[in-house]
């Protein structure tokens, strides 16, 4: 008879659901850690996940995984790569590192916030081997850069930026707290594992993979794409609870968190990947533009997801489908000019050649972001850097935390779409952040952003010092022009030629 | 900006190691200090501060009964990262995998005791369900403790509980295969539910899983019900396996009972640190006093229908002796 195939056994191994009699079913599984939403038991069993893997199979993949991407990073580490790589590269990687590794091992919780509270007993396996894939993203990805430590203190950041107030991890907090960490177990199978998985990573981490190879950097192209050939097996949870959601009658409140979740993933996005490919990236490895590398990989298989399942485009699709030409350009232009508050140094991407680049992926950047370099580029040449970096601080949109931006120039649409709620004032950068906002004022009401905290007098002294101590940014962290304004015309490495 | 102090210099580790003398392992590098919910303990999480979940967070999390200055000094004796941690269990697993292999070849099923096999139907596949409830509990533990390596214990200890989940359910198949009329995959839900050997680890399973507070619910499981399930099935059911020629049984269950050891380690560590802060030796001594009664019913209830047992007399003894070794009990 020998050994038993997996298809034989699986289905019990999923069998596990049984009914209470010393506590009330209610209690275990309250409805805020569990979302069941009224559904019974039984339906939540009807969770048949596409992708199936049994325990000994998983550490028997994941070893021969980690094995190949550990023994990457070991034959390679002596060639010293980062000490020639771009700047702007070296850039792309503290920017990823700091916002991602000790994200990705919380998303663990999220994951186990599946495996103890979800009412499909497929969901709560599944969500076991995912706390353990995104265990694993974050100490990996803790383990790659820690070899960086030595070369400069911004590759502290790996490990330290998500336990600060900097701004752009206070961002990602916001996002990634709102997404995974204070929702029920369903809203989590569908924000983090359908909106913002099989929606955005799943796709980011091939292009980042791409672009890492297209640079030279093998060591982390292996670890990109290593990461992300286990992202299909956890991303899976959201379609069958969507799928349960819908045919219960939920379908209203699956769109909901859908639609929110989305324009969020989106927004953070723009600030950190955006820049990344259209700024950062050196002129000659760049396969795609932003909004290219979004209508190939994103939005097509996120509307045919969506199709398949019988739920609607978000109803501010049009609108995000147009902001793809504007919202990155303005997020960057935001990180370089107060590039003393990140703690990677941005990379202007703003020389003759790369703004005809810019040209021609997104006609009219000259008349509009184009302006504001032009001035940027005339102060720097005249020895004004002064005048390029901030005095105050940016007004900052209270749901995404991100700076208010639009387009300058000829095409000038700034905009803070402001609302009165319960007496206070707050500031969007979209009228997609307010809505977001109005569907559950109490989740954020009480939330202050750094400016709030600013000017509510919580940071002090109240100066951009103050403000740079108070989100933990000293001299050797903060940023600065990652090429030393060579794009401009000026700066050492124009000097020495 | 130009009277700017000395640029800080770069460190051959994290900021957080840097005062270590000693240099970092891949486990310090990977695992230490990063639940950044425990940055602001007045605010877990970066929204409304009176969001319910922050509220569940302050008081499950921040203000339990345990106290200890700094959780994130705890280090897993065993120092297992993600890594290291599937190529033993890939290890383990070849060797269980064998073990089903070669003893299906013998025919194993068709040698032991007819009696025997019915006995299993009542006495050890239905443990998918209780193994199933650790497996959530550990998940719950995990995402409720106070740092981060504690969390990683649980993350693995989890993983465990569906491994032995996934064994129960293959012996579950191939048993059914070895007598189709006895119901094997069908009514473990009954005898579950039903059957009274199962109602004391029941009612203490259900009860641990409703207990919110990061550190009793790390009691309950990790001191007192998992003691007690991995001394009744690894143990006493393993002992009566044997003289039911059920080597398998008794094999699986010491390779299982590997990973109760480790759970056993890294818990016993965690106690070890707690005991160090006044206060803390009442509190868990309350605790596990309080628990383990009810395990020790479980344990009888259990052990005494088996027939050929000693009615748990030496369940109770090593459960009580590890929690004894722990200072938890005189």
């Amino acid at each position: 008879m020998s050994k038993l195939a997996s298809n034989e056994y699986y289905d019990l191994v999923r069998t596990t659901n049984w009914t209470p009699r010393y506590v009330p079913e209610s209690e275990l599984f309250p409805e805020m850690m569990s979302g069941a939403r009224g559904i019974p038991a039984e339906a939540w069993e009807s969770f048949d996940e596409p992708y199936k893997v049994t325990y000994s199979d998983y550490v028997a993949t994941q070893r021969e995984k980690d094995a190949g991407a550990y023994s990457v990073k070991a034959a390679l580490e002596r060639a010293n790569y980062i000490d020639d790589a771009d700047p702007g590269w070296v850039s792309t990687l503290q920017a990823h590192y700091g916002a991602l590794a000790v994200a990705e091992y919380a998303a663990a919780t999220a994951e186990a916030r599946m495996a103890r509270f979800s009412r499909a007993p497929g969901n709560r396996n599944m969500a076991t081997f995912g706390m353990l894939d995104e265990m694993r993203h974050g100490q990996i990805q803790l383990f790659f850069p820690h070899e960086h430590t030595k070369r400069s203190r911004q590759w502290d950041w790996a490990y330290k930026a998500m336990h600060t107030n900097e701004w752009a991890a206070v961002a990602a907090r916001h996002m990634f707290d709102d997404m995974m960490f204070t929702r029920d177990s369903v809203s989590v199978a569908i924000m983090l594992t359908f909106a913002f998985e099989t929606g955005f990573t799943n796709m980011q981490f091939l292009g980042l993979a791409a672009d890492a190879a297209e640079a030279g950097d093998h060591t982390f192209a292996s670890l990109i794409s290593s990461i992300q050939t286990d992202e299909s097996r956890h991303a899976q949870q959201g379609g069958p609870v969507l799928k349960i959601l819908i045919e219960n009658g939920k379908k209203d409140e699956a769109q909901k968190m859908i639609d929110v979740i989305f324009w969020r993933a989106w927004k953070l996005f723009s600030v950190l990947t955006g820049p990344i490919l259209d700024y950062y990236t050196p002129l000659e490895h760049r396969k795609q533009s932003f909004k290219e590398f979004m209508q190939e990989w994103i939005i097509g298989q996120f509307e045919r997801q969506l199709n398949d399942l019988g739920l609607d485009l978000p109803w501010y699709w049009d609108e995000f489908i147009r902001a793809l030409d504007e919202t990155h350009h303005g997020m960057h232009m935001g990180v370089w000019y107060w590039r003393p508050t990140v703690w990677w140094n941005p990379a202007a991407g703003a020389s003759p050649e790369e703004r005809e680049w810019l040209e021609s992926k997104y006609p009219g950047w000259n008349a509009t972001f184009g302006r504001c370099w032009d001035v940027i580029t005339e102060n720097l040449q005249k020895g004004r850097e002064d005048l390029t970096l901030p005095e105050t601080l940016p007004t900052i949109c209270n749901m995404c935390n991100l700076p208010v931006v639009g387009a300058p120039g000829d095409g000038w649409n700034v905009k803070d779409y402001q609302l009165v709620h319960e007496g206070r004032l707050y500031h969007f950068g979209s009228e997609v952040d307010r809505w977001c906002f109005q569907q559950d004022p109490e989740r954020y009401k009480g939330h202050m952003s750094v400016v709030d905290r600013f000017l509510a007098g919580e940071i002090q002294p109240q100066n951009l010092a103050g403000a740079l101590l108070y989100m933990g940014l000293a001299p050797g962290e903060i940023g600065s022009d990652a090429h030393n304004y060579a794009w401009a015309g000026v700066g050492k490495q124009q000097a020495a030629e | 900006m130009t009277a700017t102090p000395e640029p800080l210099k770069p460190l051959k580790t994290w900021s957080h190691l840097a005062d270590r003398r000693k240099r970092p392992s891949e486990y310090d590098i990977v695992s230490t200090r990063l639940h950044y919910r425990r940055r602001n303990p007045d605010v877990p999480w970066e929204l409304d501060p009176d969001l319910p979940m922050n509220d569940w967070y302050r008081k499950y999390c921040n203000e339990s009964p345990l106290k200890h200055p700094d959780w994130d000094l705890f280090q897993d004796p065993d120092q297992l990262v993600y890594r290291t941690y599937n190529i033993l269990q890939d290890g383990q697993e070849a060797y269980v995998g064998g073990l089903f292999d070669q003893f299906s070849d013998r025919g194993h099923d068709e040698m032991i005791p007819n009696e025997w096999i019915e006995t299993l139907t009542a006495f050890y596949t239905p443990a998918r369900y209780l193994y199933h409830g650790l497996q959530m509990g550990s998940a719950y533990v995990a995402q409720m403790a106070p740092a981060s390596t504690i969390t990683t214990c649980l993350y693995l200890q989890s993983a465990d509980s569906l491994r032995w989940v996934t064994h129960t359910c293959y012996r579950t198949v191939e048993l059914s295969k070895a007598r189709p009329d006895l119901g094997f995959g069908k009514n473990e839900r009954a005898h579950w539910e039903d059957d009274p050997q199962w109602q004391g680890f029941r009612r203490l399973l259900e009860e641990g899983l409703v207990v919110w507070d990061w550190a009793e619910s790390f009691v309950v499981f990790n001191l007192v019900l998992k003691p007690a399930v991995e001394e009744a099935l690894l143990g006493t059911l393993a002992d009566v396996a044997r003289s039911n020629n059920d080597t398998l049984y008794s094999l699986l269950s010491q390779a299982q009972m590997r990973d109760a050891e480790r759970h056993r380690r890294w818990a016993s560590r965690l106690v070890e640190m707690a005991l160090a802060v006044d206060g803390n030796r009442e509190w868990l001594r309350g605790r596990v006093a309080a628990w383990t009664p009810k395990a020790e019913e479980a344990i009888r209830a259990y052990c005494g229908a088996l027939k050929e047992s000693d009615g748990g007399e030496a369940a109770i003894e090593n459960m009580l002796a590890f929690q004894r070794g722990l200072g938890l009990r005189d």
